[in-house]
């Protein structure tokens, strides 16, 4: 059967057509560089159906909700359900950011996506020498499960679905149990729960690095370990959120960021099929978090491809009997790194422009970045224009009426077609280095990503990449035009809480978690049910990580080779 | 200066960013200075790495905010160790308001999101 949308005398005169055109142009555009996407696609002057000369509809995209789910993972997508406008939130003590909570649902967000702060994502308790300069600082402060109860406090948490920026295995695998266990507490049993954890561990050991890291490998273990415990528990959570958005913040170009969460998906399947679990029980809840940057039209292709080559490589490497196990669904975060702090109130705009590509491109969720965000955490009215720009563009745009609406556009599927390529190269590379874990082992990783962040920057510094009120329409001593977030205090708050607790709680039951952890870690099992256990016994975060980081070592991160 | 620059590039706490950082540092080393790069450390081991390494710059990073409180400790340190006059640099989201606070207990320069590499390179160059 011939292949093809198109027949070929037609796409022969097209070209020829093509070729009349360009020779008439008024002006050649010689000398002038060859525009290319962000992440380095040369990109044409035009694009018309002889850019697409074996497609075929059915194999390249099909309908939604079906495969090879270019245009959508769900059939009716945005007609049956809008995205999900879960704007991320988290700073200082858990008191306060269960207000910033509260305000945003009380506005019409319709999910939490709560972040934490940098020694929570680190293992560490508020007060630990080596944290107590960052307490609060990036998200909210957890110490023990009574923070957690607090931070949820009032809210509704078997209706609303949350997400834990829980980031690092390390911290994942600690804090997600203090929010199991306090649902089990709120007599919310866990098959009730809907929700999403970071659990990546390429954050741990490449992306977000400091001090103390665990090793790639038992990071990648922990992250596994919360995963199946998911599956058989807790059901509707999805486990894993593969944080390509940060990846791409760290410096990634498009087609490493989703080649990257792919290649970090199969490692996940690979060990969770080891551990014997049938690959439809999983998959369904593999979840993917990605970013949107400036390019608009690579970002909505971006979201198309990844889309497709997880489709096809979940399919011929794992056979799974269910379309679900096959569709790749994501998180998207408006690019943090476009922010400006010239200017902030541009950002409003950017971020606008970013949300719609994320929009166009089948997205399941968004957070949109606040103006102010390249300066300080976001005020509460900086967080609530963001949550406005996406409320602006559900229900006054129209862009919700029907699916995949660039889908069929020549560029949009010829640059579709070529980012997919470019991602699958990207895996088979990492593949031949024996897969994601040892990628991040040798440094490779590392490498790719501090290649192309310092790429990007001195394309912006050639004036290659225009960053407006930076390299291009700036003000001179600009006068701020913006009020900034003073953080509440926190440290002192955390330290009364925990003084308090260690009081109160039974030091023999802690010691004893302690023990327990120690041995299911020297017996190779899964943390996961201990872990919940010894977060109700208030044993503190630190305390718990300290077992982790004692058993498994610690790593430092080649990043500067 | 004799021979080459060395300059020391560390990052605050535990702020977890470190594309700023290493980009400064990547541009540092293809301007020709030695770059001694230490990730994320506190303020003792910082000073304690300056003066073992003998370094002509100190060079810090952070996105977390947390600049008011470790930044003057490692001002101070670096008094107490005998090395007040090695030049302190600051890279990161610094709020405006906090710039002359830093300038007066001796930050030398700070270079908040949006600067271009050849401005601090340039800045070493011409207080080296």
């Amino acid at each position: 059967m011939k292949r093809g949308l198109f027949n070929r005398t037609s796409l022969r005169d097209i070209s020829r057509k093509r070729k009349r055109w360009i020779d008439c142009a008024p002006e050649k555009d010689d000398g002038k560089a060859e525009p290319k996407t962000l992440s380095g696609v040369p990109v044409r002057p035009i694009y018309a159906p002889d850019d697409l000369p074996d497609f075929d509809y059915r194999e390249r995209l099909g309908f939604p909700g079906e495969e090879p789910f270019t245009r959508g993972v769900y059939h009716t997508m945005y007609r049956g359900r809008t995205w999900t406008q879960r704007q991320l939130a988290g700073f200082g003590p858990p008191e306060e950011t269960n207000k910033r909570y509260k305000f945003l649902l009380d506005q019409g967000a319709t999910g939490i996506n709560g972040v934490f702060d940098y020694p929570t994502l680190r293992g560490y308790d508020s007060t630990d020498a080596e944290a107590r300069a960052d307490a609060g600082r990036g998200g909210v402060a957890i110490d023990t499960i009574e923070d957690m109860r607090i931070l949820f406090e009032g809210i509704p948490v078997d209706r609303v679905s949350t997400s834990l920026v829980t980031c690092q295995p390390i911290c994942n695998i600690i804090v997600q149990s203090m929010y199991f266990a306090n649902a089990q507490a709120r007599s919310i049993p866990l098959d009730r729960l809907a929700g999403t954890s970071q659990n990546d561990f390429l954050m741990e050991t490449a992306i977000a690095v400091a001090p103390g890291v665990l090793p790639p490998e038992a990071s990648f273990k922990l992250s596994c370990d919360a995963i199946e415990y998911c599956s058989r528990r807790v059901p509707r959570w999805n486990p894993v959120s593969f944080a390509g958005y940060n990846y791409r913040e760290a410096g990634c170009t498009a087609v490493q960021e989703a080649a990257f969460t792919i290649a970090n998906a199969v490692a996940c399947a690979e060990e969770l099929i080891r551990r014997g679990l049938p690959v439809d029980q999983f998959a369904p809840r593999l979840s993917f978090f990605f970013s949107a940057h400036n390019d608009f039209f690579e970002e909505v292709c971006k979201y198309r491809a990844a889309r497709r080559l997880w489709a096809r490589v979940m399919k011929e490497r794992f056979g799974p009997r269910e379309a679900r196990s096959m569709m790749l669904r994501f998180h998207v975060q408006t690019a943090g790194v476009s922010l400006t702090a010239q200017q902030p109130l541009n950002n409003i705009t950017r971020a606008a422009y970013q949300a719609l590509s994320a929009v166009l491109g089948g997205a399941q969720s968004i957070h949109v970045d606040a103006y102010d965000e390249a300066l300080c955490v976001p005020t509460e009215l900086s967080s609530l224009t963001a949550l406005r720009t996406q409320q602006i563009l559900q229900s006054e745009t129209g862009v919700t009426a029907t699916i995949d609406p660039l889908g069929g556009s020549y560029y949009v599927e010829a640059l579709t077609d070529e980012l997919e390529k470019a991602m699958a190269g990207v895996l088979d590379e990492i593949d031949r280095m024996g897969g994601i874990v040892e990628a991040v082992r040798r440094g490779w990783i590392h490498q790719e990503i501090s290649n192309a962040a310092y790429d990007y920057q001195r394309r912006i510094e050639a004036g290659e990449q225009v960053v407006v009120g930076v390299n291009a329409f700036r003000i001179e001593e600009e006068k701020l035009p913006i009020e900034l977030f003073e953080l509440p205090e926190t440290l002192r708050i955390q330290e009364k809480k925990l003084e308090r607790i260690r009081k109160e709680r039974s030091e023999t039951d802690v010691r004893k978690m302690l023990d327990r952890v120690a041995a299911a870690c020297d017996r190779g099992e899964n943390l996961m049910e201990v872990m919940v256990e010894a977060v109700k016994a208030r044993a503190t975060e630190g305390e718990l990580a300290g077992v982790l980081k004692k058993h498994y070592g610690v790593w430092d991160p080649p990043l500067f080779a | 200066m004799a021979g080459k620059v060395r300059i020391l590039i560390a990052r605050l706490g535990l702020d977890a960013h470190w594309r700023g950082s290493i980009v400064v540092a990547r541009a540092l080393r293809d301007a020709g200075m030695e770059v001694i790069y230490v990730g994320n450390q506190r303020p003792e081991a910082i000073v304690k790495a300056a003066v073992e390494e003998n370094v002509d710059f100190v060079g810090l990073s952070t996105l977390s905010g947390n600049h008011m409180e470790l930044v003057p400790v490692v001002v101070r340190l670096m008094r107490e160790a005998g090395i007040p006059d090695i030049p302190v640099l600051l890279g990161g989201t610094v709020p405006p308001d906090d710039v002359p606070k830093l300038k007066a207990i001796g930050v030398d320069g700070i270079f908040g999101p949006g600067t271009a590499l050849k401005d601090i390179v340039g800045h070493i160059a011409r207080r080296a």
